[in-house]
């Protein structure tokens, strides 16, 4: 049984699709990111999952339940929302006791004791009697995840919960977000538009476009094979070009418009344009070839400008009238206006779908 | 930031001052001081001191009907209107069914509407379906004007709240009515007290609408003190109105401790 389940879900605004024909298995115990650019759905699903918005079309589980028609408060959910919406006239444990005497779980005692443990969890035990306005930003947080897991439920849910802590906060609450799913076990949905926090943080991430699934898969898969145009580009870091694709012995080449070519992995039978892509960190920079270098067909370009970086330097590089990016090493230096010679290795290189 | 400001503006700003105080708080004195004479007449600076207007005043059984009335008058106002302007506040703040600004502005219409137009049309009105004018019609006349307060210091509290606290409490498994008993109105409480002092004021010394509204049975102590000035001036109007401003002053007291007169001036 899976602990959320979505069939065929659509949404519409008015005349606006936004959520169109989505279906998706969360498996129990699963932490699962919807990731994807602001307005691509990502928050209307999270909160069709809730029961704060209707599905248009469609069906939704939640622990093997028809939820479809249920309103939030008769789902099995919990959630913490991005203003975290903790209420302002109770204290933390209060707050944190609160969905335990809304649902009415255990008498006020054990309502106590397991609000208490959940605080516990977050390291916030010491501060139960704190009114909300009371606590830092990062603080109000944990007592929005405390209160969201203190009633187990079948699914957490959590709409960019990081988004609005600065940067180092944001890192150590990534880590105690994962240390806490592996402690709590629970099932959870967490939505971002930051691919790095999708990748850091789950199991599976669905990345959205336009109301639809784009491409989903482990993070290492959708970040090293992105299948799409959409999704290279939104995963960051990487090199996108337009060339014409040829069969080549094993596998195939892509002729650049200069008329230099990258050999590919992948078998392509007939010839057709495509877009190919390769991450900056998968290419190799070597200093000007020599003829032996050019003869045997090695890839030419030339430095456009340099960036440091501290532990690296990243290189704008000019190939065949295409602009590239490359990462370095720090102890290389190639001057503006260079001859580099570029080393892909062809199972780097995909080529995309559009 | 501004180091201080011009010197016609201050100016400017100390006129203001001294005419507040003297137009508003002048006429104030005045009534206290001649409440306090000992004379026969109203006249100011009072002759003599004593008392005995209080006297006169608080042992009349008309004046004292009249604060009867009054006082019974602003409670049900202030009940009414308190539960009809947080509800509307909060149907308004949503904004979710259609029509909330037809609503909003219809409910807030007796706050620009001249009071006279009202009370003469709730008259023809009332006397059109129900005859005799009575308690219950300037219960109504009232609820209508106080509302506005309500609706509007209820409106100013749930415009900063949070405004996914509703639905945060619906996801920890709170129905809609528990949702508004236990966030939407303790958010709003403020607001909502605030509001409920208006009403209790706005009926207690509301004029137009109860003299309009008047009948043998049901004299409000504004138009108990309008009538003795009218057909037989003495200090005991004076006397009257400075309780009134005393029961006031005890009220605004009041609010300020149990809640905070920034918290709902503000």
């Amino acid at each position: 049984m899976n602990a959320v389940q979505l069939d065929n879900i659509s949404k519409s605004f008015g005349n606006v699709q936004v959520i169109k024909n989505i279906s998706l298995s969360i498996a129990k115990g699963e932490f699962v990111s919807l990731l994807g650019p602001s307005g691509c759905g990502k928050t209307t699903l999270l909160r069709m999952i809730a029961g704060l918005e209707g599905a248009t079309s469609g069906t939704i589980h939640i622990g093997g339940k028809d939820s479809t028609r249920l309103p939030p408060e008769l789902r099995d959910i919990a959630m913490v929302f991005q203003s975290y919406a903790l209420l302002p006239h109770l204290t933390v444990l209060e707050n944190v006791m609160f969905p335990l005497r809304m649902r009415k779980i255990g008498n006020r005692a054990e309502q106590r004791d397991r609000a208490v443990a959940a605080l516990k969890l977050v390291q916030l035990d010491h501060l139960t009697d704190r009114r909300p306005r009371a606590l830092s930003g990062g603080q109000q947080q944990r007592v929005a995840v405390a209160r969201a897991v203190v009633s187990s439920p079948q699914v957490l849910l959590l709409d960019e919960p990081l988004s609005n802590l600065d940067a180092r906060l944001r890192e150590s609450m990534q880590e105690e977000l994962i240390l806490l799913h592996r402690q709590t076990g629970l099932t959870t949905v967490f939505v971002t538009h930051d691919q790095e926090e999708a990748l850091s943080l789950s199991d599976r991430v669905i990345l959205l476009n336009g109301g639809r699934i784009e491409q989903e898969g482990a993070p290492k898969a959708l970040y090293s094979v992105p299948r799409t145009r959409f999704a290279a580009s939104f995963m960051g870091s990487t090199n996108l070009i337009d060339a014409e694709l040829q069969p080549h012995g094993d596998g195939a080449r892509a002729l650049l418009s200069d008329g230099q070519v990258l050999l590919l992995r992948a078998k392509h039978s007939a010839k057709k344009r495509a877009t190919i892509m390769f991450r900056q960190e998968d290419a190799i920079l070597a200093p000007e070839p020599d003829n032996a270098a050019l003869s045997r067909g090695a890839l030419i370009a030339s430095v456009v400008t340099q960036i440091f970086l501290g532990a690296r330097t990243r290189y704008v590089l000019d190939l065949g009238g295409h602009m590239i990016r490359c990462l370095a090493p720090a102890g290389q230096f190639y001057a503006v206006g260079d001859k580099v010679e570029l080393k892909i290795s062809p199972d780097s290189i995909h080529v995309l779908e559009d | 930031m501004v180091e201080s400001a011009p010197t016609s503006v201050r100016i400017a700003a100390v006129i203001y001052l001294v005419a507040i105080v003297a137009f508003v708080l002048g006429p104030l004195a005045v009534v206290v001081g001649v409440s306090f004479t000992a004379g026969d007449y109203i006249t100011f600076p009072p002759q003599g001191l004593s008392l005995r207007w209080y006297e006169a005043v608080l042992s009349s059984s008309v004046y004292m009907g009249a604060a009867i009335t009054s006082l019974k008058l602003a409670v049900v106002v202030t009940i009414s209107a308190t539960i009809i302007g947080a509800s509307v506040a909060t149907v308004i703040h949503r904004g979710r069914l259609p029509g909330t600004s037809v609503l909003s502005a219809l409910f807030l219409a007796p706050l620009v509407l001249p009071t006279i137009i009202f009370a003469l049309g709730l008259l023809i009105f009332w006397s059109a379906y129900f005859g005799r004018t009575s308690f219950a019609a300037l219960w109504i006349g009232h609820t209508v004007i106080a509302v506005p307060y309500v609706i509007r210091t209820t409106l100013a509290v749930l415009s900063t709240s949070d405004r996914y606290l509703e639905e945060a409490a619906r996801t920890m498994g709170a129905g809609p009515w528990k949702a508004i008993l236990h966030v939407v109105v303790p958010q709003a409480m403020p607001g909502i007290a605030a509001g409920a002092f208006f009403a209790f004021n706005i009926s207690f010394d509301e004029a137009i609408v109860s003299l309009f509204l008047r009948s043998p049975e049901v004299i409000t102590l504004p138009i108990q003190i309008y009538t003795q000035l009218e057909y037989s001036p003495d200090p005991s109007i004076a006397a009257a109105s400075a309780l009134m401003i005393g029961l006031t002053v005890v009220l605004i007291f009041v609010i300020d401790r149990v809640l905070g007169i920034q918290r709902v001036a503000g």
